[in-house]
């Protein structure tokens, strides 16, 4: 493994571990129908906005309760995030057992067709109406 | 390359790299051919105060990982509240080193293409 590939799984192994954790803090001291939580997001702690992904959280505790709507209305990002959380780190580990860089390798594929305008410019158009939204619904 | 122009070269960008990397990048051009001074002296490389002054303004929504070339942590940035908010912070202090590491790839990769 480079030096690379060797960094991001750590930074992917530390994110994913942090995410549980707080999933399972939320899982366990709160439900997930409470409007005003705890918040770690710099930008609504300083500014009252929510940011694009504000909601996630609720989003991701709605999809574990099988409350699909709910999850859509707080954020559609969470279903990108459970995804996540859910593939990586089989993923990661079977690189890592078997000593390969997949995971690596499609990550680099990835960045270089995300830096295209032609998809670049719509997801940023997604984010920014996501925002949009977000501030619509105070979440 | 001749031994005055790879100075110049070296003072002008020195603020674009880690300084631990300038010896390196000296030797590097100074084996290199004297037509490949127009090639190095027309790349352009981020400035790693810009970055920083993205990084405090819009770290939480990852755009200083998107303009240095990061893309895919910049969405991961994104995503997830900077983070947590933990590494929006981190990369307050992180992202001028990043930039000068983004800078050393894109001056080697120009000098392996072209090469």
């Amino acid at each position: 493994m480079n030096s690379g590939s060797k960094k991001l799984y750590m930074l992917l192994i530390s994110a994913l571990g942090a995410g549980y954790i707080w999933i399972i803090y939320q899982l366990i001291f709160t439900s997930h129908q409470q409007e005003k939580g705890l918040t770690v997001c710099l930008i609504k702690n300083v500014t009252n906005i929510p940011c694009p992904s504000c909601g996630s959280t609720r989003s991701v505790l709605s999809i574990l309760h099988l409350d699909f709507p709910m999850a859509i209305y707080y954020n559609p990002l969470g279903f990108l995030i459970v995804s996540a959380m859910m593939i990586l780190p089989f993923w990661i580990l079977l690189d890592m057992v078997f000593e390969k860089e997949s995971f690596w390798k499609v990550y680099q594929k990835l960045e270089q067709k995300l830096k295209k305008p032609s998809l670049a410019i719509p997801l940023i158009l997604l984010v920014l109406i996501n925002w949009a939204w977000n501030i619509y619904k105070g979440i | 390359m001749d031994a005055a122009k790879v100075d110049l070269f070296i003072m002008t960008n020195s603020k674009y790299f880690e300084g631990h990397q300038l010896p390196l990048i000296r030797q590097r051009l100074l084996e290199l051919d004297d037509s490949m001074w127009n090639i190095v002296q027309v790349l352009q490389f981020k400035d790693p105060t810009t970055s920083l002054i993205v990084s405090l303004l819009g770290g939480s929504l990852g755009i200083d990982r998107f303009i240095i070339g990061d893309t895919g942590k910049g969405v991961g940035k994104l995503l997830t509240c900077g983070g947590f908010g933990i590494w929006a912070i981190i990369d307050w202090f992180m992202i001028q080193g990043a930039t000068r590491e983004k800078n050393q790839l894109r001056l080697q990769e120009a000098l392996s293409v072209s090469a």
